[in-house]
């Protein structure tokens, strides 16, 4: 990484320049949601079969919803099972596929970006869980410490007679939604800080992850929030943009579906985007506040030609 | 004559308007109540003191009185309330180390004479022995028909802390159904009632209305700081020694509730027939009434509006009003105008979730949350649906008076129903999200209706359903089935026989069949199952397509008429037929398409066959037989075949089955659709992680 750019710079550029580590992670996402895909299929079928084929190709239908819910309740529990197993697969592929991310940004060597960046997050995957069970661990202490805690102090000091909606439930409500921010932001940089720590090889474990994480924040703290908020924002407007864009679609003809899907996922791509560019960012700030000694790759893939070209020159 | 012959004759005059042919320009007043009242708000006690005054509407002498003192609902844990409820409504549970209130009589006189030593509780509906809520008092001398007697009542009540309709959270009260009122002694014919007597009940989880009309003049005195919304107008007003008095009055009606709360803030309005009158709408309802436009607005008059909002639900007010000037315009158009000059709505703090969504008379409460103020959350109508649905019961089981404890369909089904009208009408439903999803009210209903296992009679009292059966039918099923009606009559016939059925029972207290009988003239017998199976039985239904084909016709082969044999003609390969020839060779195709209903309600329902070249051929079926065949020879395959494609039958218990395809299906796939979007969903709930760490 040039050592001129700023952390958000780096981010940015790197967010448009790998676009296929975005492409690995985006695919990630396509292989996690193949459970819920596979059990929409039986649950969907009866649409084509029944009565509401043509009002629901048009648009949205209160009562086919309503009824399709009130009929097949069995089925729509099974497809929700199938939801939740995509989102612990969603979760492993995760710690699997960034991990590796950034061990490719840390290389500098994109290609082969699907086989590089299984095998570099294979490599770091048991600490990386390791560190993602610590970061739960966390969440949870400390949202419960900081947003639920004096959420529920100030209903105590409220006392069991005031008013609902009262200054002090005012405060706790806008108490519980900057801590849980701060939270949010706090312990994901310490997450994602202590993951390049293992990822650069400055720490052997989780543990060790955390600590240097700790010493790389410390000091720095509201230029990581920043850069952690300034990513959040992004991410969510890329998703409002794309989810309204979709809606908007409505495709009735098998070709609108088809474009419909790719929209989607040309969305979820560029979202994808961003979380390289966000992982970018803070290998960046983590350089800038310790420099990273040299990375020995993992799984050093020999160099596709046009790599080698680029080193040589 | 004796004096007996003409206290006979005046009962005869009296009683001529007991069965009315014809609607009835005023309401029979029966009570008259004179109240004063006192507040204690540190010990949450209310005094009071009223002078009942009675008019024996029958032809025969009264000995006794029974009166409701239903705050003893809240006695303890014991009364016919606690034990049907759980000591849990709609929700809320009851607080029993501070909920429990109770009301007791302190004296009750009738001219002097004390009636309370022979007083008695009796328990009509369930024989319970420890519930207090209606209170039988023997008058001495019977009360002669026509003749009005008055009694002076005191009594001292422990106000419950709230969690069932009325009560105290706080600083705030909601006094409903809080003094000791009579019951009703129904004349003859009366509810199609064969001989006179008392309709008394006792205070159920479900049900507590049904009363006679009359007029009211009740005195508040409160703490100074309160504020006061109250049924009626207020008349008179008075301060001394910390405390006010204020005195309101309303006639012609037949229940009176007040609410009291330093932090209310109330907003005005006005509802103003000359700009508050949809046009479209009135347009509409004259076209489907057939009725002029002048005529239907002859009965509109000004109703001054008052809402009395909590602080943090006061930019909310605007919704409240909105909903309940659609309400006035929607009801004096397809029912009958408002009649009183002023309605109060009181918003319920959010801990007081108990007293949100209550009807009484000229008042009512509404409910809603401070988030539901904001955005996204303001898309979900509750708000509004609360106002119209509560604001409504003023027609339901105020002026046409339905009696709710026996037929509590005929209050919440009918105004349910109405609700689902006016909320699907003018907000599209109760929810409408984001991106353009929605939710149809009477979609909700149906579903309700569909999915409701413990189907009971819609017939059936308040406190006599099945467990857990009584939301459903007398609310949802009962919404359901009236569309039903209206679906099967079409929107004119319905709608003129509904708003005749209307305003032939304003001020009057009509029964189950009185409602039935008003569509019999226009159902032509089409819908006697329906009546029978649903407001007399649990019957259901659910049509299907159950079976589709479509094969080529085979040529004629065999003897024809003269004997002679005849062959197929043998397919020509690799020739072109000639154009004459290719027309007498165009294919034709045998197609069947098997519809059957089962369940027991039988209705008239449209069947649509498709065929793959465009056309369409669309037949009626009365639905009686469990199944129907339909076959036919035409020169395109059957592609499709739909039951009910209007969707009509809105009982179906499964619209999932109305349809079917004969072959592979053509064109574009709805299911890839909702499954591409529902695939879109989970990935965007699965991508919304990467931003939490």
């Amino acid at each position: 990484m040039p050592p001129r750019l700023s952390p958000l710079t780096t981010g940015l550029s790197a967010a448009i320049t790998h676009r296929r580590l975005a492409g690995v992670l985006w695919l990630g996402l396509v292989f996690s949601a193949l459970p819920a895909w596979v059990a929409f299929g039986p649950l969907f079928a009866p649409i084509d079969q029944g009565p509401f084929r043509e009002s629901l190709l048009r648009g949205w239908d209160s009562w086919a919803f309503l009824s399709f819910l009130g009929v097949f309740p069995r089925e729509t529990g099974i497809a929700f099972a199938a939801v939740g197993t995509s989102l612990v697969l969603s979760v492993l592929l995760d710690l699997l596929l960034t991990t590796g991310a950034v061990r490719v940004l840390l290389s500098g060597l994109p290609r082969p970006a699907l086989r590089r960046t299984v095998a570099e997050g294979a490599a770091l995957f048991r600490p990386v869980v390791w560190a993602f069970a610590r970061y739960t661990v966390s969440l949870a202490f400390w949202i419960g410490l900081l947003v639920a805690g004096p959420v529920f102090l100030l209903g105590k000091i409220a006392g069991k007679d005031a008013a609902p909606n009262g200054a002090l439930a005012t405060f706790g409500l806008v108490w519980a939604v900057v801590a849980s921010l701060a939270v949010a932001a706090n312990v994901n940089l310490r997450f994602s800080l202590a993951r390049i720590a293992l990822a650069t090889g400055q720490a052997a474990n989780a543990r060790g992850a955390y600590r240097a994480a700790k010493k790389v924040l410390r000091e720095a703290r509201p230029h990581a929030a920043g850069l952690w908020l300034f990513w959040l924002v992004l991410g969510l407007a890329i998703q409002a943009a794309f989810t309204a864009l979709g809606v908007a679609m409505n495709p009735a003809t098998s070709a609108g579906i088809a474009a419909l899907v790719v929209v989607r996922q040309l969305g979820f791509w560029i979202f994808a985007m961003t979380r390289i560019g966000y992982q970018a960012s803070l290998l960046r700030f983590a350089e800038l506040k310790r420099p990273l000694p040299p990375l020995p790759l993992a799984h050093p893939f020999p160099p596709a030609p046009e790599e080698e070209a680029s080193t040589a020159a | 004559m004796s004096s007996r012959v003409l206290a006979a004759a005046a009962v005869l005059g009296l009683f001529l308007p007991v069965l009315p042919a014809q609607a009835l320009p005023a309401p029979r007043k029966i009570v008259d109540y004179d109240i004063r009242a006192t507040l204690d708000d540190s010990r949450r006690e209310l005094k009071g003191h009223e002078t009942l005054r009675w008019t024996n509407p029958s032809d025969v002498p009264v000995a006794e009185l029974k009166l409701h003192l239903y705050w003893n609902a809240f006695r303890n844990n014991r009364s016919t309330f606690f034990r049907e409820s759980g000591g849990r409504l709609r929700g809320d549970q009851a607080d029993e180390a501070e909920g429990f209130g109770s009301i007791d009589l302190t004296s009750m006189t009738r001219d002097g004479a004390d009636l309370l030593p022979a007083a008695r509780f009796e328990s009509p509906d369930d024989g319970n022995r420890d519930d207090r809520t209606v209170l039988s008092v023997p008058l001495g001398s019977p009360v002669a028909p026509g003749e009005t007697i008055a009694l002076e009542i005191a009594w001292t009540s422990r106000i419950p802390r709230v969690f069932a309709r009325a009560g105290y959270v706080r600083d705030f009260y909601m006094f409903g159904q809080w003094y000791p009122k009579v019951a009703v002694f129904e004349p003859r014919g009366r509810r199609r009632r064969a001989e006179p007597g008392w309709n008394a009940h006792q205070y159920h989880a479900n049900s507590e209305f049904y009363a006679d009309w009359g007029d009211y003049r009740v005195a508040l005195t409160v703490p100074e700081r309160y504020v006061v919304a109250s049924a009626g107008a207020l008349v008179k007003e008075s301060r001394e020694g910390g405390r006010k008095t204020l005195v309101f009055e309303q006639a012609s009606v037949h229940d009176f509730a007040w609410s009291a709360d330093p932090r209310f803030v109330v907003r005005e309005d006005l509802f103003d027939p000359e700009k508050d009158l949809p046009a479209g709408e009135l347009a509409r309802a004259a076209k489907l009434l057939g009725r002029s436009e002048a005529d239907l607005r002859a009965g509109f008059r000004p109703v001054k509006l008052r809402y009395y909002m909590q602080p943090d639900h006061a930019g909310q007010w605007t919704r409240y009003a909105d909903a309940q000037k659609w309400a006035l315009a929607w009801f004096g158009l397809y029912a009958f105008p408002y009649p009183y000059a002023q309605s109060s709505c009181v918003d319920p703090p959010e801990d007081g979730t108990g007293a949100m969504g209550m009807e009484y008379q000229t008042i009512f409460t509404g409910g809603t949350m401070r988030a539901l103020g904001n955005w996204p959350l303001n898309g979900i109508r509750e708000p509004e649906m609360i106002v119209i649905h509560e604001f409504g019961h003023g027609w339901w089981y105020g002026l046409v008076a339905s009696n709710e404890f026996e037929e509590s369909w005929m209050d919440e089904g009918i105004n349910s129903f109405t609700e689902y009208e006016m909320m699907d009408r003018r907000y599209g439903g109760i929810a409408r999200f984001p991106l353009g999803a929605r939710i149809g009210s009477f979609d909700l209903g149906r579903i309700q209706t569909i999915r409701a296992r413990e189907v009971d009679r819609l017939a059936t009292p308040s406190w006599g359903f099945a467990p857990d059966a009584y939301g459903r039918n007398s609310y949802a099923r009962a919404a359901t089935a009236i569309d039903q009606i209206r679906r099967t009559l079409g929107e004119e016939a319905f709608w003129r026989a509904f708003r005749a059925w209307a305003e032939r029972w304003r001020f009057d207290h009509p029964t189950t069949e009185d409602f039935l009988d008003a569509f019999r003239p226009a159902a032509e017998g089409k819908l006697e199952t329906l009546f029978r199976e649903t407001w007399y039985g649990n019957g259901t239904t659910d049509y299907a397509v159950t079976r589709v084909s479509s094969t080529e016709a085979r040529p004629f082969e065999g003897y024809d008429d003269e004997g002679n044999r005849v062959t197929a003609p043998k397919k020509a390969s690799g020739r072109k037929p000639p154009p004459g020839e290719k027309a007498r060779a165009a294919k034709r195709y045998e197609s069947v398409a098997l519809v059957s209903r089962t369940g027991t309600i039988p209705l008239p329902v449209t069947i649509v066959l498709s065929f793959e070249n465009g056309s369409t051929w669309r037949t009626t079926w009365d639905g009686k037989a469990p199944w129907l065949r339909l076959r036919t020879t035409y020169g395109s395959r059957l592609a499709r075949a739909e039951v009910d494609p209007d969707r009509r039958i809105v009982l179906d218990a499964n619209p999932w089955n109305n349809a079917r395809y004969a072959g592979e299906k053509q064109g574009p796939s709805a299911a890839a659709k909702v499954r591409a979007y529902a695939l879109h969903g989970v990935q965007i709930l699965l991508s919304s992680l990467w931003l939490l760490r």
